[in-house]
């Protein structure tokens, strides 16, 4: 999709909320649109990018140019501050943006803050590291038994072929020494809203056996997992002894323990580098 | 040769007695007996009662689990998603497809017969709504439904034709129609939707044989009018009656409930009650007056439209026989009311809500302080949808529960600053907006639950992933059927609510939610169910 395309459909999208939308939107406040100043300070800049990364990212990509989402880097120039922070804490119903209300109404101009200076200069990050060292890190690690990398390796956890352009240094950092923290989430899925992905369960069946997994997929009825060895359950839930979540888990394993700080570093700029076919 | 004659003259009567066919029609005496024709699906809610509830056990407990899909009816044309809950009079189906097309089917075979869709305007307004209908209402010869731009129209059953066509208010104020219309004794009942954009509230009565309007109640007063004085200075708008609401024949009376004030989640203007907004009307059938009326919410600001189907029904209350009206309302409580008189006699919570210390003696709600909206957002149980939405419930007079689909959900809710100039009718008045969702989807649930009608008391509840829209049918085949979010449509035991059947219809809970009502019918001695789930309305059987 072009940047005219993508700004087009935000904008029908508005429209189409003005008229159809059963919850959400602040009506008055998304036709007044102002442009704000662009004389944010360096803190705001830095908090912008912090939650940018954490939040956004993931579907915008790092430098907001689109990934799943669209590219919204000239969002706010168009929509005007104001409504794009609206956009950001109430999400857009029907589509699979999701509404951010942890999102306070500082971090909110903050973030449109930092897509100005996306916009205007793009990514300014500096990420400490050597990618070749990292690239041998990766490979040593076993990272490939379960991550997929331009179609080389397993299929257990999310491919990474993309991976930095979907996530930031600081955001992929604590991935390695944290796996189970702030996984990401699906947006808007009907009414489960954020869903969270390759949240693990544990499921004792009526015989006693024991099955561990990452979730693929749910309903009422059935879970299925994907367990370590990349094998699908689907599992009838009403028939199950019992079925926890694990939050605190990950197929993952942590690696605080077994690289070194500067090896995690050169990692991460492994990692970050890796921004699929351009 | 006495006998001979005899013989003549009966076969000769015999011959002259019309069969009953659809060109006889509905009697309004059939409707109010609805329910002892459980072959038939004769109106939205299954009877005046509005009980959902089928004497048909061909499909029982026993072998609900060989139910498999019979055939399959793909909606015509693309759009919002199916909410409809169809009329099936023998042998015929008739269905709504969004937005305001009546189709006519074989209810054996889904072989389409006659379908008619309304000529809409290029833009119409729909603020605050889908365009979908819930369903269509029959009375005679004749097809009754509400369209997506505030017409009512007459269809004639056999054709589609239409017999006649009336406006009830201007969609350009945001006027819509999506419930289904009501047929009574000579009258169809219908009120329209168009709260969020502070169109006025009222319920009409027609004569269903010409259309000409027999009555009008408005639900909010003009300034001056009794009740006016609960709304501050403010401009008095809302309180659309949006649902089908239920009817006692033997007390003439309509149940009606009414949606919420505008604008929505900026209470801060219209100080006071906001009568007679997010409230239950006992309304004299034939009069259009109002006799007695229940404020469930009062001064809402958080969109909670007390419009949900009140289930009518027959109970003792301590050692006293009483008429009954119970209503599991969006705000989050289960109350039991006297439909004779209005008095409250019991409410309680069905779901998790935060937002009130409990019912007052008279049931109104003891608020907790700041959990209105507020311009920094605040947290409150349930989310805007509510504990149920516009969902039915449904009542089994076998187990004597009250079905729900409930949903546990919360959101962060904030308001938006009231602008300087008066609020302009027919466009979006809703100020400030609340997240259906704060917490990770994980965190919120729905369940069918059965309450003892009586006392609201939960006897069991079946989890399902997400809050769904599809409302319980319970059958004297001990079963409750319902779907989720995610498109299964599933049988659960009435008395224990044991999962005993369910099937994936796989309709897309992203574009076309499953948020249709099911039913239940016969035609030549075999029962069928049926479901609308994404594009597709689905009829199962027993092979």
């Amino acid at each position: 999709m072009t940047t005219l395309t993508q700004v087009f459909a935000v904008l029908t999208l508005m429209a189409a909320l003005s008229i159809m939308t059963e919850c959400t939107l602040a009506g008055p406040q998304a036709e007044g649109q102002e442009l704000h100043g662009h004389n944010e300070t360096p803190a705001d800049l830095g908090k912008g990018k912090q939650l940018f990364e954490d939040n956004c990212a993931v579907c915008h990509g790092v430098d907001a140019t689109g990934g799943d989402g669209p590219d919204i880097r000239k969002v706010p120039d168009t929509l005007g501050d104001d409504a794009v922070q609206n956009i950001i804490r109430r999400g857009v119903p029907g589509t699979s943006m999701p509404s951010f209300f942890d999102i306070d109404d500082a971090g909110a101009r903050d973030i449109v803050a930092y897509l100005h200076r996306l916009n205007s200069e793009g990514p300014a990050e500096t990420i400490k590291g050597d990618p070749s060292k990292g690239k041998e890190v990766y490979e040593t690690s076993g990272c490939a038994a379960c991550h997929m990398i331009a179609g080389e390796g397993g299929s257990i956890g999310p491919e990474l072929t993309r991976i930095g352009a979907m996530r930031g240094a600081k955001n992929l950092h604590e991935r390695l020494v944290d796996p189970a923290a702030n996984l990401p989430k699906e947006g808007n899925v009907g009414d489960r809203g954020k869903w969270t992905l390759y949240l693990m369960f544990r499921a004792v069946t009526k015989d006693g056996q024991t099955i561990e997994g990452i979730r693929v997929g749910e309903d009422s009825f059935t879970i299925v997992l994907k367990d370590a060895s990349g094998t699908f359950h689907a599992l009838w839930k009403p028939g199950l002894r019992s079925l926890e979540k694990e939050p605190e888990k990950s197929l993952m394993p942590n690696f605080k323990g077994t690289l070194s700080d500067s090896q995690l570093d050169d990692l991460v700029s492994y990692l970050a580098g890796l921004k699929g076919a351009q | 040769m006495r006998f001979a004659n005899l013989a003549v003259l009966l076969v000769t009567i015999a011959l002259c007695t019309p069969v009953r066919s659809v060109a006889q029609g509905v009697s309004y005496e059939e409707l109010v007996r609805a329910s002892q024709e459980p072959q038939n699906w004769l109106m939205y809610g299954g009877d005046y009662r509005s009980w959902r509830f089928s004497r048909l056990k061909q499909i029982n407990r026993q072998d609900v689990s060989e139910l498999r899909p019979a055939w399959i009816y793909q909606r015509s044309a693309p759009g919002e998603m199916i909410e409809d809950s169809p009329v099936v009079v023998n042998g015929i189906m008739y269905v709504v497809e969004p937005p305001s097309t009546v189709t006519a089917l074989d209810a054996r075979t889904g072989v389409p017969i006659w379908s008619w869709s309304p000529k809409l305007p290029k833009r119409v307004v729909a603020i605050g709504l889908h365009q979908t209908s819930r369903g269509v209402a029959v009375l005679g010869d004749t097809i009754y439904v509400g369209t997506i731009d505030a017409h009512l129209v007459a269809l004639d059953a056999r054709t589609g034709a239409v017999r006649w066509d009336v406006t009830l208010g201007d969609n350009k104020e945001g006027y819509a129609i999506t419930s289904a219309p009501m047929a009574i004794n000579g009258k169809i009942i219908v009120g329209p939707g168009g709260g969020e954009a502070g169109a006025r509230g009222f319920i009409d009565a027609y004569d269903a044989q010409t259309g000409k309007r027999l009555w009008r109640l408005y639900t909010i007063p003009l300034p001056g009018e009794p009740g006016s004085e609960t709304w501050g200075n403010a401009q008095i708008l809302g309180g659309l009656a949006w649902n089908k609401g239920s009817y006692d024949p033997n007390l003439n009376t309509l149940y009606w409930g009414t949606g919420n004030p505008a604008p929505d989640y900026n209470g801060d203007a219209r100080t006071g009650d906001n009568l007679y907004t997010c409230s239950l009307l006992a309304i004299d059938a034939d009069t259009g007056t109002v006799k007695w009326h229940f404020q469930y919410s009062p001064h809402d600001t958080h969109d909670w439209d007390g419009v949900q189907v009140p289930i009518l029904f027959d109970a003792t209350v301590n050692g006293k026989p009483r008429k009954l009206l119970s209503v599991a309302n969006r705000n989050g409580f289960y109350y039991v009311l006297d439909r004779a008189t209005g008095e409250f006699i019991a409410g309680s919570p069905f779901i998790k809500q935060t937002w009130a210390q409990g019912l007052d003696a008279k049931g109104r709600p003891i608020i907790v302080p700041n959990t209105d909206p507020g311009f920094e957002p605040v947290l409150v149980y349930p989310s805007n949808n509510g504990g149920v939405d516009w969902v039915s419930p449904a009542y089994s007079p076998e187990t004597k529960f009250f079905y729900v689909s409930a949903r546990e959900m919360g959101a962060y809710f904030a308001k938006a600053k009231l602008p300087d100039k008066p609020l302009q009718v027919g466009t979006p008045l809703i100020l400030g907006g609340a997240g259906n969702q704060y917490l990770s989807g994980d965190d919120s649930y729905g369940a069918i639950r059965a309450l003892d009608a009586t006392t609201g008391k939960m006897k069991w509840e079946f989890r399902l992933d997400a809050p769904a829209w599809v409302a319980p049918l319970a059958t004297a085949g001990g079963l409750v059927f319902s779907g989720d979010d995610e498109g299964n449509f599933f049988a659960l035991d009435a008395e224990t609510g044991k999962a005993l059947w369910h099937f994936r219809t796989g309709g897309s809970f992203l574009a076309s939610d499953t948020r249709s009502s099911p039913v239940t019918y016969e035609v030549n001695g075999k029962q069928y169910v049926e479901i609308a789930a994404g594009d597709a309305f689905i009829v199962f059987d027993l092979r």
